[in-house]
């Protein structure tokens, strides 16, 4: 793979620094009055695929809630997006 | 502005276009045949009479023993309402369709081509014909829309100004909300009927008390937020369909007529070499009703073994036998590239070359952009539920 230059997997000549996978980003997303996405990005959802919830390290201070969508938009795009309870939206790949 | 137009109990009044005379008698869409017992929308006599939409079978012909139940024509519904969508869009109002019987569309543009709100919205009411008992909703915002067309009269349209926004919207009820229905009756218990009472509660309070459903349906209670109407893209008419002699069960049959009406589809030259994005599959069935599934491909495909293979299924569904069959391509998109396998090839022994020239040109990567440009994705803990913890991205220095 390869990542884009001096991003966050650049590594310093003392050694090499990994840096995260499919970290999400954060997305604009328009929502149905039942919390579905409408647009993400400015481009309409043809079809809400899938759903699921993810609730994880709810033991630590920085618990994890998210509400998952699989969405196909309206130009083919296959995409992952999740709300995270917070009122923050972001796309992801990998989920 | 924003314009609703609401033509409540579609389904039902598609259905009787057959039998136009149930009409002015005590009669009910009929439930699905394979969900529950609840009856569909039903006529003004059967309301009088005592019947509810969503009432139980058994409790409607008990209150109404002469209630007649109409077959649903699902696909005589969707063809119906999509007639309607393209009248409007004939009358050149670019309509976004919210469900069967309820779109929304802007009335900015046309009220130039109209000369004025109220003549648009009656073009559109016109553009939709009496048949329907349509009506439209408009105001500055989507939801008062959607409220101003529930109270609107068949024929009739309702403006909403902002200023009488709170005013219009208070005496409303909370049915109007898209709350489940122990949501409504929390919120009846707490002795809030009205969107008047519950916009007047603090924001705050409602979502602690009824969590993020809560919150939204207090902001719609405001009025909702300012979202845009966006116009549909309309869709193909390419379809291909085959009646059959006499009705058929048979499921093999079936998928021997879905595969020629497949290819018979694709070959259509309104195709235009594009590919297929959402099909829909629907029947005429024995006994006067009709059944319709859409489906939406993951990827865009031309493949007509891909798409047999994706509507075949849904044939098992089917309620009844089959007296006519039909492919709808709906949604087409521009033909597009296929990314090929690369990894495949570099597996075999035959791809020693490649992953030679594969680690040269990561070399080249390397020296024009540095140290870290090129990594490798390593697993560290695949079993994660959270999608970034399950791997790292590794530089590749050699």
């Amino acid at each position: 793979m390869v990542a884009h230059s001096r991003g966050s997997g650049s590594a310093g000549s003392q050694g090499r620094v990994a840096g995260r996978f499919n970290v999400p980003r954060a997305a604009r997303v328009e929502a149905h009055a039942d919390g579905t996405p409408l647009e993400v990005n400015h481009r309409r959802v043809a079809l809400v695929r899938e759903e699921w919830r993810v609730v994880d390290r709810w033991w630590t201070e920085e618990p994890v809630v998210r509400r998952y969508f699989e969405l196909v938009l309206e130009d083919g795009e296959n995409t992952v997006a999740f709300h995270d309870g917070a009122g923050g939206w972001y796309t992801q790949r990998g989920a | 502005m924003i314009a609703c137009l609401s033509i409540p109990g579609l389904e039902l009044k598609a259905a009787l276009r057959r039998t136009p005379s149930l009409g002015l008698r005590p009669a009910a869409l009929a439930p699905e045949p394979q969900g529950e017992p609840l009856l569909g929308p039903v006529t003004a006599a059967a309301e009088t009479a005592g019947v509810r939409p969503g009432m139980r079978l058994g409790e409607a012909l008990a209150t109404c023993p002469s209630l007649a139940l109409v077959e649903p024509d699902a696909a005589g519904a969707e063809l119906a309402w999509e007639e309607i969508l393209r009248s409007l869009e004939d009358a050149g109002i670019a309509v976004e369709p919210a469900s069967l019987g309820c779109a929304y569309f802007e009335t900015r543009g046309v009220e130039r081509l109209y000369g004025g709100l109220e003549p648009a919205l009656r073009r559109a009411l016109a553009a939709v014909g009496d048949e329907w008992d349509a009506r439209i909703g408009a105001a500055g915002r989507r939801f008062a829309a959607l409220a101003a067309a529930s109270v609107a009269r068949p024929g009739q349209t309702v403006v909403v100004a902002d200023a009488e926004l709170p005013q219009f919207l208070a005496p409303l009820p909370l049915t109007l909300l898209p709350l489940e229905r122990g949501r409504y009756e929390e919120l009846e218990a707490l002795g809030v009927r009205k969107l008047g009472q519950l916009a007047g509660l603090p924001g705050g309070a409602v979502a602690e008390r009824l969590g993020p459903d809560g919150r939204r349906a207090w902001s719609l209670a405001r009025g909702g937020a300012a979202a845009r109407v966006r116009g549909r893209r309309p869709p193909a008419a390419v379809a291909a369909s085959l009646e059959f002699p006499e009705a058929i069960g048979n499921e093999l049959t079936l998928r021997r007529a879905l595969a020629s009406l497949v290819d018979t589809a694709l070959a259509r030259p309104e195709r235009r070499d594009r590919f297929v994005r959402k099909l829909a599959l629907a029947a005429r069935l024995t006994g006067g009703g009709s059944w319709r599934r859409t489906l939406t491909l993951r990827e865009p495909s031309a493949d007509p073994e891909r798409i047999r293979v994706a509507l075949a299924p849904r044939l098992a569904e089917l309620p009844a036998p089959v007296l006519e069959l039909r492919v709808e391509l709906v949604e087409l998109t521009e033909p597009m590239g296929h990314q090929l396998d690369l990894l495949a090839a570099m597996s075999s022994s035959a791809g020693a070359e490649d992953r030679t020239r594969l680690r040269e040109g990561l070399r080249q990567v390397r020296a024009s952009t540095g140290s870290g440009s090129v990594c490798t994705v390593v697993e560290v803990a695949p079993w994660s539920r959270i999608p970034e913890a399950r791997a790292l991205l590794v530089p590749k220095d050699e």
